[in-house]
């Protein structure tokens, strides 16, 4: 599986971490010193950067832009949490998206390298505008806009959580690509499910140490488990590629040394959450994305991440034996949305993967129609009742 | 199975005593609910103050001038002959449990046998309510419990605050889409 966006041999883009928060500096420190050796390292200062990552949310970023009037052929990547806010406030800048796609990161920071070099020194507001889009960007803007029926993510976000990957054959026999498949053991989740079964079998609550922060796990009285990253910080340590020795789990006789600013997440939901954020549309490493499997209850969706059309894959997938690429045919929708919800409910317990005989082996299995309701669907001109419903909660929601 | 054409629009909500199913319908009605409170004279007074004695009743307004309306069924057990008086021709049933009371899965076993023959011509969302002062039975025990009474396909079951709009809105909308997963909002 190739984890290097950027070819060997190209010369290294050296970033300066600006105007970043701790955590965010963190996570990036890791990326570098796992998976971007090949295409990044981190400058000590403004002056031996070529490009530089600005946090659009956080206080002083007027001031950080300032520096940058004394250097305008370091290129300038922002992010934030709704980049066309920004947009107007700082027009010609590339502002990314939070959070920050780190797989696409290492291209992008080149492109804006590349295009800050070519940058002849000029105030900033006399610059042509629209300058050109990094590859990756505009490869980003170029695909298709999901639909958001299934009210989880919105469009912007759905991207980062759920990839762009294009659908697999609806029939078996072709090589799967390997962007199909994510380790989970390069993730927080991978440590964070071994944690879960440890803590099950022995009966003793288990911390996973070595993170910027805490995370313990407990399964008495009900499994939770206890945290001090808080949600927005948890999401993108989920979605980064982990240092295998950067975390390690210990046995703990009580998760009570976890006291600043603890959050508790029931175990299953953390373990969902976790999961969909790291699978960003792809499947577990070793899954056979046409095999028939269900789902033994619905997840707890008044709590946990909810991907595009999460609702109805659950509500298909607890009453048919059928596989992700099945599923995803049958409901007329991307197939990296049931990857997603594989995913999640794969670790969080939630599937059954063991189909009777009876099921019907998928390769002998025509192509489903889309979108087949089980009960008689309404005149095309006037949607059903449920359906007029259904719009009046997702408007209102 | 109905028709859904030969359906009234109206979805029941009906659990327990304490469970939240006027505060449920209040959230999300889009009129101010009407509800037949009466002092709590029995058990129930140790619960709270006021019960629903007949229904509350709520609304919510489609477009086009069109309603759904939001019928909520007394808790206690002898006011169960207005069950299936409000039940009937409803689309589907909203169950609310109190997880802080003594037996919540016998509960869950009550409720639906009570409304066994409506739920198997529609469908039944579970919300488990008070779960931050009650923290077990998990929603793992009321799956078992589900898978017991032989509910297969297993409904929705999800932990709730009743007053939240964005909960209650969650558990019709799983109920819509196990009436019919195929549906687009179109």
């Amino acid at each position: 599986m190739s984890r290097h966006p950027t070819p060997p041999g190209q010369s290294l883009t050296a970033l300066f971490l600006l105007h970043v928060g701790s955590m965010d500096a963190r996570l990036i420190g890791l990326s570098v010193e796992r998976h971007w050796k090949q295409s990044v390292r981190l400058a000590s200062d403004l002056e031996s950067a070529r490009v530089v990552l600005v946090d659009c949310d956080r206080p002083g970023v007027d001031s950080a832009f300032e520096q940058l009037l004394a250097h305008p052929r370091t290129g300038v990547v922002c992010y934030a949490f709704h980049p066309r806010d920004h947009a107007t406030r700082f027009p010609n800048r590339v502002i990314l998206g939070k959070p920050l796609n780190l797989e696409a990161l290492p291209g992008i920071l080149a492109s804006a390298a590349a295009e800050g070099a070519r940058t002849i020194a000029v105030p900033p507001l006399r610059r042509p505008p629209a300058p050109a889009t990094p590859p990756a960007v505009a490869a980003e803007a170029a695909a298709e806009p999901p639909p958001t029926l299934g009210h989880g993510v919105q469009t912007d976000d759905e991207r980062d959580l759920c990839g762009i990957m294009e659908d697999l054959p609806p029939t078996p026999g072709q090589p799967l690509p390997d962007k199909l498949y994510f380790n989970p053991d390069d993730y927080l989740i991978g440590h964070l499910h071994r944690a879960v079964e440890q803590a099950a079998s022995t009966g003793r609550s288990q911390l996973i140490a070595g993170l910027p922060r805490l995370i313990g796990v407990s399964s008495r009285p009900v499994p939770v488990c206890v945290t001090e990253f808080r949600a927005n910080q948890l999401r993108p340590l989920s979605m980064t590629q982990l240092p295998q020795t950067a975390a390690r789990i210990v046995g703990a006789s009580s998760l009570a040394h976890i006291t600043i600013h603890e959050t508790t997440f029931a175990t299953e939901d953390c373990l969902w959450n976790v999961a969909a954020w790291a699978a960003r549309g792809r499947l577990p490493e070793g899954v056979d994305p046409y095999r028939p499997v269900r789902l033994r209850a619905w997840p707890n969706f008044t709590q946990v991440f909810m991907s595009p059309h999460a609702l109805r894959i659950a509500a298909l997938w607890v009453r048919t034996w059928a596989s992700p690429v099945d599923i995803a045919a049958r409901l007329g929708i991307p197939q990296r949305y049931v990857f997603s919800v594989y995913a999640s409910a794969r670790f969080a317990g939630l599937l059954e993967r063991d189909a009777p005989a009876t099921v019907t082996p998928p390769a002998s299995r025509p192509a489903p129609p889309a979108a087949t309701p089980p009960e008689p669907t309404a005149p095309p001109q006037r949607p059903s009742i449920l359906s007029r419903i259904l719009r009046k909660l997702l408007n209102a929601v | 199975m109905r028709s859904e054409r030969a359906r009234h629009n109206k979805i029941i909500f009906s659990g327990t005593v304490g469970a939240g199913k006027s505060t449920a319908i209040a959230a999300l009605s889009d009129i101010p609910p009407v509800s037949t409170e009466a002092v709590a004279t029995d058990d129930t007074a140790r619960v709270k103050k006021t019960t629903t004695v007949a229904m509350d009743y709520g609304v919510l307004n489609l477009p086009g001038g069109e309603k759904v309306m939001l019928y909520g069924t007394p808790g206690q057990e002898r006011f169960s002959f207005m069950w299936d008086i409000l039940s009937e021709g409803g689309i589907g049933l909203v169950l609310l449990i109190n997880n802080a009371n003594p037996d919540p899965l016998a509960d869950l076993q009550g409720y639906l046998q009570a409304f066994r023959d409506f739920i198997s011509g529609t469908a039944v969302a579970i919300g488990v309510t008070h779960m931050d002062r009650a923290e077990k039975p998990g929603l793992d025990a009321y799956r078992k419990k589900l898978a017991e009474l032989g509910h297969q396909p297993p409904p929705a079951i999800f932990r709730v605050d009743a007053r939240s709009r964005d909960d209650v809105a969650m558990l019709v909308k799983a109920l819509l889409y196990t009436l019919n997963p195929g549906l687009i909002d179109a």
